[in-house]
């Protein structure tokens, strides 16, 4: 990007919620079913049917609030916002226009180890549309209404963002409290969290430009791209004499580029108006402490808690605190006492990563519980078994679920320890390599690694060789 | 004042001719004129905390509507699913 | 006198004294309706097996020596906007023509349970938008007093049905005025209930913070027994109330000794008929004798109220009607040429020319720029209409008024005005913008056409009304009469 210029970045992310049923009916709210299979008379708009609101999208969406510092509003309604389209059944969306649940929250976001509040304008509920199919082969579209009444909150970011890596770290934390209060799945592929994109760019120090909005950006990589490529649209624009209009755009990450969708003198007048079939959604404010005192330590506070307690490094912690399974993870194992915290990290971070993404299960998915791994670094760091043993530990718990104790002794890879003997095997070797020890006396000091190996062979690989190798110094020097 | 007749059926997805285009406009007017006038009043609409909703339980109910059951009524049915012209974004 | 003449209460004893069976009584009302449906026209849709079925059902439950409800067994019908499953439920369009609903509306799950034998589907205003059934797709239901006359609307067929003899008593729904204001034309008792008292669930509808659904009836003690039947929180409308209900009919008494009647000035001016205002007036002097106190009083509001009323309501009928899209039930166009062309022609050819007009009134109205000018200020005068009704209440228990300007117009004497049409609505718009209940009794004849005039009481204050109306009962004697249509 052209740096004279600066871009300003406003997000809208949509989550949907993992309730067991739908926002405004009691179909389940499910995903990947057979079309048309989750649908009841209420989500496919029949005359005649009213909506009743889910509580529980309620609670969810408060406690998004609540966790993004956000005011919750005790009393609050719904709106309609009327548009034509065969995805929408009702021709109108519930949503919020007015009053939203939550609103004037942020959020601190970490960039290259610095942290930048981000404001959260709103947060409000609403259900999601249906889904076209489309078939080269079949004329017209079909239309499944499964999603239909799914419940949706939207986040809508304040325009505080000003670089890519901004954009990423906040969805990417956005992403991670909804998984830590366990309010959406969040599974990309699934569509489960979408965004929308508001951009605009200008020169430092000039006032802010006009905005371009984008939609359809289905994943957080294609916000990036995205984002990178509408900035760098609409920079060329203004360096080539024009201005910006106003206007919708589709982003086609496929194509990678954004796609005029309507301008602003064709912006759709959608025609909000108080949702008549719902009453004032009223929560009391015990209910909203109480939903405020079920959110778990969310991962702004791990990451200080790590770095602060465990002198875990900034990355290191973030890397941790925003996976859920990760951090969960790592704080039963230190709560075992029985390893140290970047021992624990590193194992987390390392070899338990690299498996996970090598074959794409879950943390839960795996034998590695949190005490196995407690276990497993004690070992290594007390010295009682090598490195190397470890990772036969690892991989053999892996593969046949066993407890760390058993596979050391099945494997016999406990390492000794026992300076006495050490010593006693230490003189042996060196007795029977006289000519090794006088080169090392006669300053050749690569005797020294020959010797050590000798030894760890006579030891039959079990020998501790931190220790091994001190003794042999020992030795060598009397 | 004058009422778009067009952008408000366009708006409202009706198709009228020019023949009823005179009779809709002519109409629409005189209704709007009735309309007009009401008082202005120096309020906020307020939201009736009184008047509290009854949220329900989040419990999901299955299999108490076929999907053919709730598509009998559908002009056009193909492989489960509705069928409208072909949409482009 | 044939069964079918007889009230729903009569009926209710003779069959609980094996005086007549529910088959006996079904007949009896399909009789009539095969001498008289084709002058009156009052039903859209007649289900004569399924009826005949449940009243052998019925039948067999009395004899088995069954405790049913005190309306099992009774014929009812039912406006054709209430879904009914497996019934198709036109709402008098094109647009729905064929569309048979797969769920039942709350109310018919009620009747159903009461036992109640339905006997069809009623005429009404396309949506139920209109004043007086012309409105329909598929007929025009004439007035059974005489029949060049409109029986009102939009529940032309509820009233006109239970007026005939066609039905003993029927279900309408009132927007603004489209239960009451047929009932006075027609010469038949109608209680639009208090907002959120009967769920508006499979209703379909048409502005959802004004519509209720009520009972017609030939006597008070039929409307009680109805309005029990059909009142109470369900939880598939959320703005239905949670509230106890007295047993309406048990709970009937003539003694209003002391009841302050509210006489509003604004309902007994200009574009009120001299006939209607002094039918009324000679019936609030029945109540005085009985025992009431009238005081005349001002609800100076009243004049907004029909503005209000065409703005609140053309918004929210605008929305809801936008699922009429040609995609998931009822008409869609047969030729067109992409989505947007299917979608207008569709709605263009399957909706009538008032629906139209009321999509695109409510369109304009919260349209871009003009929702604070219109929609905004209506609703700030809804507010400023329930205060002062709400006041009001302070100093009377009920207030009388018309129920409509004039008696039954002609047949095509409004069609091509709609503000002249809309004016049949401006006593009893006020009601529905308050959210309350408003009851047309009977009080008159103007040559032979019933007059009626209008109880409004306070949010939930049915019984009062029903009171007040069945001590004016008592003193009059039959409040209606079927008129023999040879």
């Amino acid at each position: 990007m052209n740096n004279n210029y600066e871009m300003v970045v406003g997000l809208e992310v949509h989550a949907e919620l993992n309730t067991s049923s739908k926002i405004y009916c009691s179909c389940k709210n499910a995903f990947g079913l057979e079309v048309n299979s989750q649908v009841c008379p209420i989500c496919m708009g029949m005359p005649g049917t009213l909506p009743t609101l889910n509580e529980k999208v309620v609670e969810y969406a408060i406690k998004m609030g609540h966790a993004l510092n956000c005011k919750i509003n005790p009393v609050c309604k719904q709106d309609r916002k009327n548009y034509f389209y065969p995805d929408l059944p009702k021709a109108y969306q519930i949503s919020q226009a007015e009053v939203p649940l939550c609103e004037n929250g942020h959020l601190d976001i970490m960039v290259d180890g610095k942290t930048k509040t981000i404001g959260v304008t709103r947060i409000h509920i609403e259900e999601d549309a249906g889904k076209l199919l489309h078939d080269d082969s079949f004329a017209g579209s079909l239309v499944d209404l499964n999603r239909c009444g799914v419940p949706l909150i939207e986040i809508v970011s304040e325009p505080d963002i000003r670089s890519v890596a901004e954009a990423k770290a906040y969805l990417e934390t956005i992403k991670s409290i909804l998984q830590y209060i366990n309010i959406s799945d969040c599974k990309m592929q699934e569509g489960s969290i979408r965004c929308d994109v508001n951009v605009s760019v200008h020169k430092i120090g000039e006032p802010f430009g006009t905005r371009c909005e984008m939609k359809n950006v289905n994943s957080f990589s294609a916000a990036a791209r995205g984002i990178e490529f509408e900035a760098n649209r609409q920079i060329e624009i203004l360096e080539n004499g024009g201005i910006i209009e106003q206007e919708t755009r589709r982003w086609d990450d496929a194509k990678g580029e954004s796609i005029l969708m309507r301008t602003k003198e064709n912006a759709n007048d959608y025609r909000y108006f108080p949702e008549p079939d719902l009453l004032t959604i009223v929560v009391d404010e015990e209910k909203i402490a109480a939903l405020k005192a079920e959110l778990p330590e969310l991962p702004n506070a791990k990451l200080k808690r790590y770095v602060n307690d465990f002198g875990i490094s900034q990355n290191d912690g973030t890397l941790i605190a925003e996976s859920v399974e990760k951090a969960k993870l790592f704080d039963d194992a230190v709560a075992f006492k029985k390893g140290t915290p970047k021992g624990i990290i590193k194992w987390i971070l390392g070899d338990i990563s690299k498996y996970i993404n090598e074959t794409g299960k879950s943390l839960s998915e795996i034998p590695i519980t949190a005490k196995r791994l407690a276990e497993l670094v004690e070992i290594i760091e007390s010295g009682k078994i090598s490195n190397a043993s470890g990772k036969i530990v690892f991989e053999t718990m892996i593969a046949e679920n066993k407890e760390v104790a058993d596979i050391v002794a099945e494997k016999n890879l406990s390492q000794n320890s026992d300076a006495g003997e050490l010593e006693a095997l230490a003189r042996d070797v060196l007795s029977q390599n006289e000519k090794s020890v006088s080169d090392y006396k006669g300053g050749k000091t690569n005797a020294l690694g020959f010797l050590v190996g000798q030894c760890m062979k006579a030891s039959k690989g079990q020998a501790n060789p931190g220790m091994m190798r001190d003794i042999v110094i020992k030795l060598l020097s009397e | 004042m004058d009422i778009d007749i067009k952008y408000i059926a366009k708006l409202s997805r009706i198709s009228i001719n020019s023949n009823d285009e005179q009779k809709f406009r002519k109409n629409m007017q005189e209704i709007v004129d009735m309309v007009n006038g009401l008082p202005e009043i120096n309020e906020e609409l307020a939201l009736d905390k009184n008047n509290a909703m009854i949220l329900r339980d989040d419990i999901a109910e299955t299999g108490k509507f076929s999907r053919e059951e709730l598509m009998k009524n559908a002009p056009e049915v193909q492989a489960g699913c509705l069928v409208v012209p072909k949409t482009v974004e | 006198m044939e069964l079918y003449e007889k009230t729903a209460s009569e009926l209710s004893s003779m069959l609980k004294n094996k005086e007549c069976s529910s088959v006996e009584i079904t007949e009896s009302v399909y009789n009539r309706i095969d001498k008289v449906e084709s002058k009156v026209n009052s039903y859209i849709t007649i289900c004569k097996e399924s009826a005949i079925e449940k009243a052998k059902e019925v039948d067999n439950a009395f004899a088995e020596g069954k405790e049913l409800s005190p309306l099992a067994g009774i014929p009812i019908a039912v406006k054709d906007n209430i879904s009914t499953k497996g019934i198709r439920t036109t709402c008098a369009s094109k647009m729905l023509e064929n569309y048979v609903p797969p769920f039942n509306a709350t109310v018919v799950d009620k009747i159903n349970s009461a036992d109640m034998v339905i006997t069809g589907k009623l005429n009404m205003d396309e949506f139920a938008m209109g004043s007086s059934t012309e409105n329909s797709f598929f007929k025009k239901t004439c007035n059974p007093h005489d029949t060049s006359r409109v029986p009102g609307g939009s529940s032309g067929g509820s009233a006109a049905s239970v007026a005939s003899g066609e039905a003993i008593v029927s279900l309408g729904s009132d927007t603004g005025g489209s239960i009451r204001q047929p009932s006075s034309y027609c010469g038949v008792i109608g209680l639009k209930p208090t907002y959120s008292s009967v769920s508006r669930y499979g209703l379909v509808a048409f502005a959802s913070s004004l519509d209720q659904i009520g009972p017609i009836a030939r006597s008070v003690e039929d409307i009680a027994m109805l309005y029990s039947v059909i009142c109470g929180r369900d939880k598939m409308d959320a703005t239905s109330k949670v509230r106890e209900y007295p047993d309406f009919k048990a709970s009937l008494s003539p003694n209003i000794k002391g009841l302050r009647i509210g006489i509003p000035a604004e309902y007994y001016g200009e574009g009120i008929d001299d006939s209607v205002k002094s039918e009324v007036m000679n019936a609030v002097k029945e109540f005085e004798k009985n025992g009431a106190i009238v005081k005349n009083i001002s609800l100076p509001s009243t004049e907004y109220a029909i503005k209000a009323y065409y703005i609140i309501s053309s918004a929210e009928a605008s929305s809801n009607l936008a699922r009429f899209d040609g995609v998931k039930y009822g008409y869609r166009a047969e030729n067109y040429e992409n989505l947007i062309d299917m979608y207008e022609k569709t709605r263009s050819e399957g909706f009538g020319d008032e629906v139209k007009r009321r999509i695109m009134l409510g369109t304009f109205v919260l349209s871009s720029g003009y929702y604070d000018a219109y929609y905004k200020r209506a609703k700030l005068v809804q507010q400023k209409i329930k205060q002062e009704f709400n006041d009001t209440f302070n100093d009377v228990d009920i207030i009388i008024t018309p129920t409509a300007p004039s008696k039954a117009f002609k047949i095509g004497e409004n069609s091509d005005n709609p503000l002249k049409m809309y004016a049949a609505d401006v006593c009893t718009v006020p009601v529905n913008i308050a959210g309350l209940p408003g009851l047309n009794i009977p009080c008159g004849y103007d040559n032979g056409m019933p007059i009626g005039l209008q109880i409004i009481g306070r949010e939930f204050s049915e019984q009062t009304i029903f009171n007040a109306a069945y001590s004016y009962e008592k003193t009059v004697g039959n409040l209606c009469r079927i008129p023999s249509l040879d």
